[in-house]
């Protein structure tokens, strides 16, 4: 597991059911992509991933948290760059 | 101890300075027993710690919420650590299969409340704290009054709609809430409400998150599963409850839950914390991640603007919101549309088969593959349902056969074909799919779900069953 992404690319990390759902733990996107298109890029590769993990879940951008463009936090759209991290952590309520 | 706390709460979100410093020096300033001073020498050497953070320690109120996983270990550590009054609320009994993990109960306790079981442990390692048993469920109801009774709250709970009712009550007591969870895998660690802010007020800011500023919806409930139902490894979720102890001990060690306290810049900057355990692998780059959260949301439902007028205590307790219906608990199951014809009792099926009427029928189990591994009924195959779901959209998407979902184990197009699962929900919605994918060759074959899953197979059928 690299922990750079290739050129021209940025990493996604899915933690907790993202993982369980894409049987991932990281992997290389094609970069630059705007955040506004990052969870129709995913739906596009994991069928139904947006309303069973997405829609619960934080986003961060190289370890910090993102609001995403278009919800009632009214988030600005930001790049994300070659190089980038980024990250999608589901709750976890179990104990 | 409890005239310490006489003259002030020292959780309390609008202490002014003077109370606030009178509060430091009330407890700081008795002399240390003997038995107290070699129990706890080794951690007052600890720069920053001395006898000060110890008698803050020993003055201090934490309560936590499950003495399960995450509990145990917390509890553990934070009476081992001297602090004074321990409160621990559950309503379970200890069972054999949480011992692997709950290492503050005993083989010998099972059955035992875990809240007795647990204390039984703690009064043996460190005889000196007071400790508090609320031998019961959380509720909405109880929440408050049990809540404001502590300084430090621990959320080592096993649900969403728990976590919701707790974070909740901890932004209207102005508490500081110490928020860990784990399932199989994952773990999460996050400190919230520290120090408290009033509810609403977003001058000044930032102010600390709630959990609902970090996780405004609840997953949808087959996506939050228990550990009972996704597993958990011991280590895990013993890493997050150690956590969670070292959080709270520093928060009452050091005041900084207390707003006014020059520590609180410590805290301004909310981090969450995941830990990502790798069965198959050493540690990696991955495996501790800290998160850069935001503080305090405007638009957050419980601590935003305007949440004065929709979250109070009263509110709570009369069951507004509705927890359970906000986590999606009382919602049927996809499949609640299925006629009696299509759904089949677990003694039923059994008989059918003795019967020998179902000759060449394809059983297909969705439970997880490691659930399949340890035990299922004869000539099952398994198909796993998250991989299902994915396929059966997969296919809809590109137009492929409905057929392509089966197992590649030459049954017949006609073949009746039973579907079961762990509990009975997730078969009732493979039931639909297969239905949709139009398996059913509009009405001649036979799509049946096996009611309550292999639960009901042990219950109704094979009581040797190995269920988990």
């Amino acid at each position: 597991m690299a922990s750079k992404p290739p050129k021209g690319h940025f990493h996604v990390l899915y933690f907790a059911a993202a993982g369980s759902y894409t049987s991932k733990q990281v992997e290389a996107l094609p970069a630059p992509l705007p955040l506004s298109k990052l969870f129709a890029t995913l739906e596009g590769r994991y069928d139904g991933i947006t309303a069973g993990v997405l829609e619960n879940s934080l986003v961060t951008i190289n370890l910090a948290y993102v609001d995403l463009p278009g919800t009632s936090e009214g988030g600005e759209d930001v790049m994300i760059e070659e190089g980038d991290e980024v990250a999608i952590i589901p709750p976890v309520s179990s104990g | 101890m409890a005239s310490l706390h006489a003259n002030g709460t020292l959780g309390g979100g609008d202490d002014s300075q003077n109370q606030h410093d009178s509060n430091l020096d009330n407890g700081t300033s008795r002399r240390l027993t003997d038995e107290e001073f070699d129990r706890y020498s080794r951690q007052m050497i600890v720069p920053g710690m001395g006898k000060e953070g110890q008698l803050r320690l020993i003055n201090g109120r934490i309560l936590i919420i499950g003495a399960g996983g995450l509990g145990c270990p917390a509890a553990q550590y934070i009476a081992g650590a001297g602090v004074g009054t321990i409160g621990i609320i559950d309503g379970d009994v200890v069972e054999l299969s949480n011992l692997h993990r709950q290492v503050g109960h005993s083989t010998s306790r099972i059955g035992m409340k875990k809240v007795d079981s647990l204390i039984t442990h703690l009064r043996d390692l460190n005889p000196l704290p007071t400790y508090i048993p609320h031998p019961f469920p959380l509720t909405p109801q109880n929440a408050a009054s049990i809540l404001s009774a502590y300084d430090v709250i621990l959320d080592c709970t096993d649900n969403p709609a728990t976590r919701y009712l707790i974070s909740d009550v901890c932004v209207l007591l102005g508490k500081p809430l110490v928020s860990a969870a784990s399932v199989r895998t994952s773990g999460q660690l996050i400190v919230l409400n520290c120090p408290p802010a009033p509810q609403g007020v977003l001058a000044d800011g930032p102010h600390p998150p709630c959990y609902r500023c970090c996780f405004k919806n609840p997953p949808p409930p087959h996506a939050a599963p228990s550990c009972g139902e996704a597993g958990i490894l011991g280590p895990v979720v013993g890493l997050m409850g150690l956590a969670q102890a070292g959080e709270a001990i520093k928060i009452l060690a050091s005041a900084l839950h207390l707003p006014t306290h020059t520590g609180e810049a410590n805290l301004r900057q909310p981090t969450l914390l995941i830990y990502s355990y790798d069965l198959a692998g050493a540690v990696g780059p991955y495996t501790f991640r800290a998160l850069r959260m935001a503080g305090r949301k405007k638009t957050c439902f419980a601590c935003g603007e305007g949440s004065e007028g929709r979250l109070t205590l009263e509110g709570i307790k009369d069951g507004t919101p509705d927890y359970e219906v906000f986590c999606g608990l009382n919602a049927t199951p996809k499949g609640g549309g299925l006629s009696p014809q299509e759904r089949i009792t677990a003694g039923a099926y059994r008989a059918a088969r003795e019967r020998g009427e179902l000759e060449g029928h394809l059983l297909v189990d969705t439970r997880e593959r490691e659930h399949f591994s340890l035990g299922r009924i004869e000539g099952a195959v398994n198909v796993p349902f998250g991989g299902l779901l994915m396929k059966a959209a997969a296919i809809k998407r590109e137009g492929g056969r409905g057929a392509e979902i089966l197992p590649g184990v030459g049954v017949g197009a006609e073949a009746a074909i039973f579907v079961v699962c762990r509990r009975g929900l997730d078969s009732q919605e493979v039931v639909e799919k297969f239905k949709e994918l139009g398996l059913d060759n509009g009405g001649k074959r036979r799509i049946m779900d096996i009611v309550g899953g292999m639960k009901a197979w042990k219950d109704e059928v094979d009581p040797s069953f190995p269920f988990v």
